[in-house]
């Protein structure tokens, strides 16, 4: 049975070459265009999977990522993360909602920066799927 | 301290000095007796007594002679008559050379007792006067030196001081000039003090305060922290801040001074600041762009891969996603420059005929569909008093274009999900042929350090979102339209943004 691969991104260019990309490689997309359906998603699927961008409006993906990591039903799915910022930026900003008080949490699988190569892409998605 | 025990006794009679002696003794005094004017010379030299005790009248030198060379020899030596009885013109003689007291023959015990008594008074009473001079004279010394040691100080404070100190006397003439005040003025301290009035030194700008301040008595005692440039001869004037004030002893003017601050070295900081700023903008500027760009390049990376697909697989579908991506994102790359070209590029309003209501309409409809899909409410609020003027239509419309994408920007950043998202986009005739055009939301709000911001190249709350540009190009074509823009926002409740333009009459 084909995988299931979620991908989430405000931006309808990324998500069609994602969903491109998927298509291509023989994986089932599923698709959100912000965190919260994102997450309901997530919880309602199960995918093998999820493709997600940080900088989303309202801080979704952001506060998306940590819903996965400290949900215990959830935090076993591998995440890529795909994004305009830099790795260190993004951890930064995790390090600092940590230091308010939330629960620290692990740092994801991959992080990919925009613009990504389709044949990267492909590799890393069948490496983690492959592993899981 | 003397030895007041000690008493000189000269007596020529050998019964009279024998017995004085004895009674003396008797009181306990320390007696050295002298039977002659010249023995009781020499044991004066020898003994230093503080008490003398001499018979007036003896063969040779006398006790009138005696009392003078004593009184000469020590001023302070109490020096006690004895006379014969009723030799008053002696004894009056002997008080005239200094005696202190006389005492009769045959001498009473009780009133030479008396006399002694006396004498031991006067000398206690010198003795602490002297102590007390003593005294006196040190603590004057002490103050004499402390006021030299607070005087060297202050002189040592307005010789070191960083400020330019120029002090005058109550005429005008100066007299204290620093040495940080010739390096202001460029001018040697001997060829100042004394010899100029600050009339002669000072910028006219300074001089003429300087002037009023002694002129007014008291009414204008000082002139507060200023800019001023110094002038100086062949070379760069020196810009300085200054402050001075007058001099008052009471009610009377002793003098004035000044201060000036050499603000060369501050100055070439600042430039300096403003050089690495600018260089720092250039950086800033480089990188958001190179951000901006890369998210256009994966967008159109994805739409080339789309197009490939499509290619291959005779898919038209994906051919006309894939070519709708690339479409979108040279869109994105138009507005971009075309923001970059606003913002760069000066350009004169070309004033035309128009309807302002039209161009905000348009404006609100250009992006109704984008709110509606965010859940936000675009509402029009257009004085209908407003018709056709002459403007620069498509200024007013990139102003406002650009106001209202960043309203329903702000409702979609905003984390507060329970709030009605409403932008409201509102025109109001004011006098002074002035339309006022209102952009209002109730979306994320802006803190005072967002607000500091906004107008600052490249800064963007939107992340990779934003090309940093919009609000720049707003503040431009503003300007160039003489007109003018306000901001009113608070953090989680909103932001207004009024933007006020001029128009001219249509025939």
């Amino acid at each position: 049975m084909s995988k299931r691969v979620l991908t989430v991104d405000d931006d309808p260019d990324i998500i069609m070459f994602v969903k491109t990309v998927l298509e291509e490689n023989g994986y089932i997309p599923l698709i959100a265009m912000n965190g919260e359906t994102g997450l309901s998603i997530a919880r309602d699927e199960g995918p093998d999977l999820i493709i997600l961008d940080v900088l989303m409006p309202k801080q979704s993906g952001i506060r998306m990522y940590r819903e996965l990591k400290g949900d215990d039903a959830l935090k076993d799915i591998p995440v890529i993360i795909l994004s305009g910022i830099a790795r260190r930026t993004f951890l930064r900003s995790q390090e600092a909602l940590t230091e308010f008080g939330d629960q620290p949490v692990p740092e994801p699988e991959v992080y990919m920066e925009k613009p990504v190569e389709p044949a990267e892409l492909a590799e890393v998605i069948a490496d983690l799927i492959d592993r899981s | 301290m003397m030895d007041m025990n000690k008493i000189l006794l000269i007596d020529d009679e050998e019964d009279s000095l024998d017995g004085l002696s004895l009674s003396l003794k008797n009181e306990g005094y320390d007696v050295i007796s002298a039977s002659s004017g010249k023995e009781g010379l020499d044991a004066f030299e020898r003994e230093a007594p503080s008490i003398v005790l001499t018979d007036l009248n003896m063969p040779g030198m006398d006790g009138i002679a005696v009392l003078k060379r004593v009184k000469n020899r020590n001023p302070d030596t109490e020096v006690i008559v004895i006379t014969g009885h009723g030799d008053m013109d002696s004894a009056i003689d002997a008080l005239r050379y200094g005696a202190s007291d006389f005492i009769t023959k045959p001498v009473r015990e009780e009133a030479l007792h008396l006399a002694l008594q006396r004498a031991r008074e006067k000398l206690i009473i010198r003795e602490r006067f002297r102590a007390y001079t003593a005294d006196l004279e040190n603590m004057c010394h002490i103050a004499i030196g402390e006021v030299k040691r607070k005087s060297d100080f202050q002189d040592k404070l307005i010789t070191s001081s960083n400020d330019g100190v120029v002090a005058t006397d109550e005429d005008g003439r100066i007299i204290i000039f620093n040495p940080e005040a010739e390096a202001i003025f460029g001018i040697p301290r001997i060829n100042v003090v004394r010899k100029l009035d600050f009339r002669q030194l000072f910028p006219s700008q300074i001089a003429d305060l300087f002037s009023q301040m002694f002129g007014s008595g008291r009414g204008m005692r000082d002139v507060g922290w200023r800019d001023v440039m110094i002038p100086r001869k062949g070379g760069d004037d020196v810009p300085t801040r200054f402050s001075g004030t007058l001099l008052f002893d009471g009610e009377d003017i002793i003098g004035s001074v000044g201060f000036f601050q050499d603000l060369r070295e501050i100055k070439r900081l600042e430039k300096e600041l403003v050089k690495s700023e600018r260089l720092a903008a250039i950086g800033q500027t480089v990188a958001r762009l190179a951000h901006y760009i890369k998210n256009i390049l994966a967008g159109l990376k994805g739409g080339t891969y789309v197009v490939n697909i499509g290619l291959d697989k005779n898919d038209t579908d994906k051919l006309r996603t894939g070519w709708q991506m690339v479409e979108r994102n040279v869109g994105r790359i138009s507005y971009l420059v075309t923001d970059l070209l606003a913002y760069s590029k000066e350009r004169e309003p070309e004033y035309r005929k128009c309807l302002p209501n039209d161009i905000a309409e348009d404006v609100c409809e250009l992006l109704d569909r984008m709110a509606m899909e965010n859940r936000i409410k675009v509402e029009r609020g257009f004085d209908p008093s407003i018709k056709e003027v002459s403007m620069d239509p498509d200024m007013v419309h990139s102003t406002l274009l650009n106001l209202v994408s960043n309203a329903v920007d702000a409702c979609i950043f905003d984390l507060d999900e329970k709030k009605r998202h409403t932008v409201r986009v509102g025109t109001q005739l004011e006098d002074d042929n002035v339309i006022r055009f209102t952009v209002n939301d109730n979306g994320c709000g802006m803190s005072e350090g967002t607000r500091n911001k906004i107008f600052s190249a490249f800064f963007s709350t939107k992340g990779g979102k934003g090309t940093g540009l919009g609000l720049l190009v707003v503040q431009k074509l503003v300007q160039e339209q003489n007109g003018s823009i306000e901001i009113l926002s608070e953090l989680g409740e909103g932001s207004t943004f009024i933007v006020r333009l001029p128009y001219g009459k249509v025939e």
